[in-house]
């Protein structure tokens, strides 16, 4: 454990480099820009690796929103789902990068990359526009719960279950959720059954009705279920309270001294797009992130509790802070590191 | 209830503006839901921004009234041409086409609009009425082991649909599932059958799946026959199905509003698991289980009826508790959003308005499938007129277009193709097509059940057999395998002694 913890310490550091958010402030002062030779002169398309109703189809169309409201310029998203967002991703790689593709992406592309380096670098192979949603994640129990009211509780009952204690994630191999609740089992000795929920509805629904006992999941998405008193957050996988949850413990204050993984959605250009239009989308989207419509989507999903926006140099920074934390985990985990 | 209801009416009808938006939704989702490739997902989809500069209530009622009306539109072409508008739709061509190739496509399309009618009014009305008990009851007690179970049941059942003979008919449905299999593993992540290819990482669709086994098998089965002189034009069958005929069904009406109801209010299942298991009820209580697949009307009637009575119950777990039943319900939870609204128990203290309007539309939209699809089935039926050599280009584009759209990969047109083929080889063996689009699907959402409820039942098989309704529709499904054995094998002996 604490071999990869002093590991990832530098990139945590950098991860975390924003720290909480503050008021709202408008990083990109130029509220307009030349289009570089008239482009762009039709519409974009933006490619999103999972479907439209999820957390990124949300944020594609919030950000499409945004941008054509300040630009003008028409956004076409284009659904390429599957594959944990593989498939969005190699043919987003196969289009033409002549600025006119552009694509959503989530945390996966860094872990998939630390996996496997064949897989495309977002940093590196990808040109990041802006990251636009930056969370943590929480642990949750039913508001009603009896047999445990708090983390230590939860922990304690866990253990005198002798591994039968289930909790739901989205546990796919190498997966932020896996790996982030290896961290937890691993701090506190605690074993409890992961169960795996690909969509939404069926894992609420499962700790809504019982099935499991505890919910992996980040605010944003339960936000309804917080806000109607259903779920109850007992852990923050986060270095400092956010403002928000200030009565919840953060998993540092519970003895888990490991770096957190954080949960991110930007989108990104070909590395080979020509440079004045990467420089256009770049002014395009990190304004997009500014305009009212954008700030109000984050705001619904809880996206503002922490510092969500990262331009392209904080973007590579997020990214390359998450592929090191990524592969060390792995090797750690005697997974297959290419 | 009434009250509210008629409150809920009179708030619909009372505003010009919303009353055009519930035509458009009435209107949109049945052209949408009929037209191959493209589905009352792709309107959702298109008009989800839109629907920011409505009120609230629109913005939902719209949305729910493309959903009743998209549900039923596929069923036209699914009846007329073997092309199911959307997987939902499936089990109503197994027999529907049959009985259009019979010159009984007047009874299959009145049956189909008369029983989605029905069943979404039904469920309507259940809706209304218990939402919150509904849905909290189901997800209390049905968890993954449960769905899993469902799923071993309805495929024990439906299985020798179709078929030649059982054998045929299981190895059909065998087939299905190995398909099914391809792509990640639905809870780990890994990759299986895919050869290194990315795209088919996400396993092979829905859509291009059923469109090539369906449709382009039977544009190969029909010009092999016009090559060879044996071609026979389906023949107009203009009679709609008499009163009589419906009540002499009305068991299976019955039967299918109930499933369609069961499996609509499970989270993330929907209608298509309502359709295919309300015809296997279809067939399981049938005293004549050979004639389906061939063109019996009680196929038609269990399917249409069982899928729209899946769209109420699917409202249930999303308006009570914020949990959609399938896609379209997912895109709902988007256009509340929209609104600063979240679906959940606080809608109903929040805007209780807002509910009544959307459950109101939604039994005024069951009602206008019956009234405008009696209306329009008298014309639709005429396509059937045009000559073989127009029709199956306009089909095979059609089918090509809507294989492409969904996600816009090449693959999905080779994967239609290659089905069209693969289908077209195993229909003149006598193995079943329905058997193998049925393994695709209910394989899909069984494993991924099966893969969490043994994860929750910490892989201890036994412990499914502890859970009442897992033990029950396991036993079932396992007696109907059994007698479907018992069956098959005296069958071969008596062939034998003869």
């Amino acid at each position: 454990m604490k071999n990869y913890i002093g590991l990832s310490v530098l990139a945590g550091l950098l991860v975390l480099a924003s720290g909480t958010a503050g008021a709202f402030e408008c990083k990109v002062k130029a509220a307009t820009m030349a289009k570089p030779d008239g482009f762009p002169s039709r519409a974009l398309t933006m490619i999103v690796p999972y479907g439209p109703a999820g957390g990124s189809g949300q944020v594609a169309a919030a950000m499409a929103e945004a941008v054509t409201g300040h630009t003008d310029v028409a956004i076409n998203r284009d659904h390429k789902p599957g594959g944990s967002g593989t498939v969005g991703m190699t043919a987003y790689m196969a289009a033409p990068a002549d600025g006119y593709n552009v694509l959503e992406h989530i945390d996966d592309a860094s872990s998939a990359h630390a996996l496997d380096s064949k897989r495309p670098n977002p940093a590196a192979d990808l040109i990041p526009l802006v990251v636009s949603q930056v969370t943590f994640s929480q642990v949750y129990i039913r508001s009603n719960e009896t047999r445990y009211t708090d983390w230590p509780s939860f922990v304690e009952w866990v253990k005198a279950q002798g591994g039968k204690a289930t909790i739901a994630n989205v546990s796919k191999e190498g997966s932020m959720e896996r790996v982030t609740m290896k961290f937890i089992t691993d701090a506190t000795g605690m074993e409890i059954q992961q169960i795996s929920f690909d969509k939404g509805a069926p894992r609420y629904g499962a700790l809504l009705g019982g099935q499991v006992d505890a919910l992996f999941e980040q605010p944003g998405d339960v936000r309804k279920f917080l806000d109607a008193g259903n779920f109850k957050p007992i852990l923050t996988i986060f270095n400092e309270r956010p403002g928000v949850f200030a009565n919840v413990p953060t998993h540092k204050e519970m003895g888990m001294d490991f770096e957190p993984l954080l949960r991110f959605r930007g989108f990104y250009v070909h590395k080979d797009a020509p440079a004045d239009r990467v420089k256009w989308l770049q002014w395009a989207f990190q304004r997009g992130y500014c305009q009212d419509s954008y700030q109000a989507f984050n705001e619904s999903k809880f996206m503002n509790v922490i510092d969500s926006y990262r331009d392209t140099a904080g973007a590579i920074d997020l990214i390359n802070a998450s592929v090191v934390q990524y592969r060390e985990v792995y090797k750690s985990m005697g997974m297959d590191v290419k | 209830m009434w009250e509210n209801f008629a409150a809920g009416s009179l708030a619909l009808f009372s505003d010009p503006f919303t009353i055009a938006i519930f035509v458009f939704g009435v209107m949109g989702g049945m052209l949408f839901g009929a037209i191959p490739g493209v589905s009352m997902l792709t309107l959702a989809a298109i008009l989800l921004p839109f629907t920011a500069s409505l009120t609230p209530a629109q913005g939902v009622m719209l949305f729910a009234v493309i959903y009743c009306t998209g549900t039923y539109g596929g069923a036209i072409t699914a009846i007329l041409f073997n092309i199911p508008g959307a997987p939902e739709n499936a089990p109503t061509a197994f027999d529907g086409y049959p009985m259009t190739r019979q010159g009984k496509s007047g009874k299959a399309v009145g049956a189909a609009v008369l029983c989605s009618a029905i069943g979404g009014v039904a469920s309507a009305l259940v809706m209304m009425a218990a939402t919150e008990p509904l849905a909290n009851w189901a997800i209390r007690n049905i968890g993954p082991p449960e769905i899993f179970a469902l799923v071993f049941f309805g495929l024990a059942v439906a299985s020798s649909v179709g078929g030649r003979s059982i054998w045929k008919g299981w190895m059909s449905v065998l087939l299905g599932l190995i398909i099914a299999t391809i792509g990640q593993d639905p809870v780990g992540g890994i990759n299986r059958y895919n050869f290194g290819f990315t795209d088919l990482a996400a396993g092979i669709a829905f859509v291009p799946a059923i469109l090539g086994f369906f449709a382009v098998s039977e544009i190969f089965v029909q010009a092999e026959k016009k090559a060879t002189g044996k071609f026979d034009a389906p023949k107009v069958g203009m009679s709609f199905p008499s009163f009589l005929e419906i009540w002499a069904h009305r068991i299976a009406v019955v039967r299918s509003i109930l499933v369609g109801f069961f499996c609509g209010i499970l989270p993330g299942i929907g209608a298509t698991l309502a359709a295919f298991m309300g015809y296997g009820e279809a067939v399981r209580w049938s005293r004549d289980k050979e004639a389906f697949g061939k063109g019996k009307l009680e196929g038609v009637i269990s399917s249409e009826t069982a899928n729209n009575a899946a769209t109420g119950a699917a409202m249930i777990p999303l308006l009570a508790l914020g949990l959609p039943g399938g896609a379209l319900t997912a895109m709902m939870v988007a256009v509340f959003q929209m609104h600063d609204l979240e679906p959940g128990p606080l809608v109903f203290y929040n805007s209780p308005e807002l509910i009544w309007i959307v459950f109101a539309a939604m039994f005024y939209a069951n009602l206008s499938i019956l009234f405008i699809g009696l209306v329009e089935t008298k014309t639709i039926l005429y396509l059937l007129k045009i000559p073989f050599q127009f029709l199956a280009p306009m089909i095979l584009l059609l089918a090509t277009i809507g294989s492409y759209i969904g996600r816009g990969l090449v693959l999905d047109v080779i994967v239609m193709f290659g089905a069209g083929i693969i289908g077209f080889l195993l229909r003149r063996s006598g193995y079943s097509i329905p058997g193998i689009v049925l393994g695709i699907i209910l394989g899909k959402i069984g494993e991924q059940n099966f893969a969490q409820g043994m994860q929750m039942v910490h892989y201890d098989l036994l412990t499914y057999f502890s859970r009442p309704i897992c033990l029950i529709l396991i036993v079932a499904g396992a007696l109907t395998l059994l007698a479907g054995i018992y069956k098959a094998v005296g069958s071969s002996r008596s062939t034998a002694s003869q």
